[in-house]
């Protein structure tokens, strides 16, 4: 129990801040209850998978600039997709679409050696145009039954079905990952690169295999998009700063090697809450950023003098 | 450890028994704002407008307003987030017609008032109030062939081809045009609302010397009059829109007949109005309503009277000079350049 405490700490102590922020939200608005919550499920839809996406890259020592605009190639050809073909095969060719983009950020930093800031800032444009080249204005549409699989709860009230779905979908991925070998080399490589590759890791394949799992997500983030929106965007949205905030939040260290993906879906929830606080208070929309980047500030600092308070005992 | 987690439980009961706030009387109404576009002159005056609009609307105690740069998903969230907050109304600047449908059916479920203003939504039972662009073509058009005395060659410059602004603007245009059959196109051109395009394409024109004797223009309008003066050609009558430059110039610039046609961001104010008369039972017959725009014009001792008043160098010079309109909008210039809600203070 204790090492249980102590390995997730940073995780259960964003757990109880979300708690927490859930109780300050109920105080300031009484009926915020369960639609309440299932409508910020499926706000946070998006941001969670390209947290997750960004957390893998960070863990294994990069960076993607490019998960936001890999979201909207991912949207844009579901919406095109799905307005053409059958939903399911449109899901698995926007999946295995994403895969490849990811693999191809990855290659492209392991075999030309560019830092993996620069080659992901210049594949933010690429997928960017590329997204406008698929769909010029927003437009298409998303399969009925994506639109409705994000909405209401299941498989009890006040498990909201959005969640159910960042859950099983990031679990059902990242948990295989994570307990392999690939789950151990990724962690290997980020926390000392040299080390790892003198005891056999194949840090090359790990990389990119980081950025293909980032590309994976990023595709599911463009499907909850389209399925939020029930079209296809083609201009990227404010995920990758985001997703930067809630990695950090999420008690993933920048530079590699330490952290999980709990955190940080946490730290996502914590994000999207307090946007639903400072609205219910009709905070001047020119202040909430303020707020929002000194609360982010503030709990990681909170955060970070706990932990090395609990080191020195 | 569990002494946290029991004083985190003992929190979320003492906060579930908390007594519901008190509710609201009667006329009391919270109307909820949504836009995503920050930073934006012609956006922000439309936020202004709709603050100033909120305070002098007596039956209006709280206006929310979610206001930033992000995408159509992140409009739904604050959409959301609005319904949650309990508002009466909800006025939107929609991102996209079609993208929002959900949390807008879900509001008008709880029977809160829609009403998107400048842009349209197709969500079923949501008002929509945008300025009539056909009209706005048409009085500038119409005055500018008055001007000519019914002949005459006029330069068309236009903005973005399909565009849903452009086109209304075009079918004004063309009634004008068709009520004075002596006035002829010589040159047509989509200036993309592009600042230097335009001021390219009249340079060019003017290169070619084909003769005309007026130029209307969808809102490029002062690099025109600049191309005019730096290529010393003599001024024409030029028609453009309530700009900040533009209208500046009509008073200050020798020799330059023009007019300018109001398209003014100001219309959220009136978005506002529309919304509190909705709830109060006074609903408009037809879903969608139009603000007709006015005309300013230089060559009259009244209409130079006009565009004097309108100048105030307290506003922003990025926001339309234009910050009422008139039947919609009741607050003051000061008020809407306080850029002051209910409940700031």
């Amino acid at each position: 129990m204790k090492g249980l405490v102590r390995k997730h700490g940073w995780s259960l102590g964003l757990g109880l801040l979300f708690l927490l922020l859930l109780a300050v939200t109920r105080l300031i608005q009484p009926t915020f209850g369960a639609s309440g919550f299932e409508s910020l499920a499926r706000a946070a839809l998006p941001f969670a998978f390209a947290t997750a996406g960004m957390a893998i890259v960070v863990i294994v020592g990069g960076i993607d600039l490019s998960v936001a605009s890999m979201m909207a190639v991912a949207a844009v050809l579901a919406a095109v997709l799905m307005e053409r073909i059958a939903g399911v095969p449109a899901l698995f060719i926007v999946l295995a679409a994403g895969l490849v983009m990811g693999l191809v950020n990855g290659a492209l930093i392991v075999l030309t050696r560019v830092p993996d800031i620069v080659v992901t800032l210049a594949m933010l444009f690429v997928w960017e145009g590329v997204a406008l080249l698929i769909l010029e204005t927003p437009g298409g549409a998303a399969s009925d039954w994506l639109e409705a699989g994000i909405r209401g709860f299941f498989p009890v009230e006040g498990i909201p079905q959005a969640l159910l779905i960042i859950v099983v979908a990031i679990g059902a991925v990242w948990l295989p990952v994570r307990r392999s070998k690939l789950g151990l080399s990724i962690y290997a490589t980020g926390s000392d690169e040299r080390a790892a590759f003198r005891s056999g890791v194949a840090v090359g394949r790990t990389k990119i295999a980081a950025y293909g799992l980032c590309g994976l997500f990023c595709a599911m983030g463009g499907l909850s998009l389209a399925a939020l929106t029930g079209i296809g965007e083609p201009v990227p949205g404010p995920y990758l700063l985001a997703s930067v905030a809630a990695v950090v939040l999420g008690g993933v260290v920048l530079g590699g090697g330490r952290g999980g993906l709990l955190g940080p879906i946490i730290a996502v929830f914590i994000l999207r809450i307090i946007r639903t606080i400072l609205t219910l208070m009709a905070v001047d929309p020119n202040v909430t950023t303020i707020i929002e980047g000194t609360i982010m500030v503030a709990v990681v600092m909170l955060g970070t003098w706990l932990t090395m308070r609990g080191a020195r005992r | 450890m569990k002494k946290l987690l029991t004083g985190a439980a003992a929190l979320a009961m003492a906060v579930s028994l908390a007594p519901a706030g008190f509710a609201g009387g009667h006329k009391s109404y919270t109307i909820g704002v949504s836009n995503t576009v920050q930073g934006n002159g012609w956006r922000e005056q439309m936020i202004c407008a709709m603050r100033a609009q909120a305070l002098v609307e007596g039956d209006v105690t709280n206006l929310i307003v979610a206001h930033r740069n992000t995408d159509s998903a992140g409009q739904l969230e604050d959409l959301n987030n609005l319904i949650e907050a309990g508002v009466d109304a909800i006025v939107l600047n929609p991102s996209n017609p079609d993208a929002l449908n959900s949390a807008l059916e879900a509001a008008m479920a709880q029977d809160i008032v829609v009403v998107a203003v400048d842009a349209g939504v197709t969500a079923e039972g949501a008002y929509i109030l945008s300025n009539n662009q056909e009209e706005y073509a048409y009085l500038g058009a119409k005055w500018l062939f008055e001007q000519l005395g019914g002949s005459g060659d006029v330069v068309y410059m236009r903005g973005i081809a399909g565009v849903s602004a452009d086109t209304d603007r075009d079918n004004g245009f063309k009634r004008a045009l068709a009520e004075y059959p002596d006035i002829n196109v010589v040159h047509e051109v989509f200036t993309g609302w592009q600042q230097d395009q335009g001021k390219q394409q009249m340079f060019d024109f003017l290169a070619t010397g084909i003769p005309f004797d007026g130029v209307w223009t969808s809102g490029i309008d002062n690099v025109i009059v600049d191309a005019f003066v730096e290529s010393g050609a003599p001024l024409v009558p030029i028609v453009g829109a309530d700009n900040a430059g533009f209208v500046q110039y009509l008073s200050e610039v020798d020799g330059l007949q023009g007019a300018a046609v109001t398209n003014p961001g100001s219309v959220g104010g009136a978005g506002i109005a529309l919304a509190v008369d909705i709830l109060n039972g006074e609903a408009p017959e037809s879903a969608t309503v139009l603000v007709d725009p006015v005309l300013w014009e230089n060559t009259t001792e009244a209409g130079r009277a006009t565009i004097e008043a309108a100048q105030n160098p307290n506003l922003d010079p990025e926001w339309p000079v234009s910050v009422t309109i008139p039947g919609w909008t009741d607050y003051s210039m000061e008020e809407i350049i306080a850029c002051e809600g209910p409940g700031d203070s």
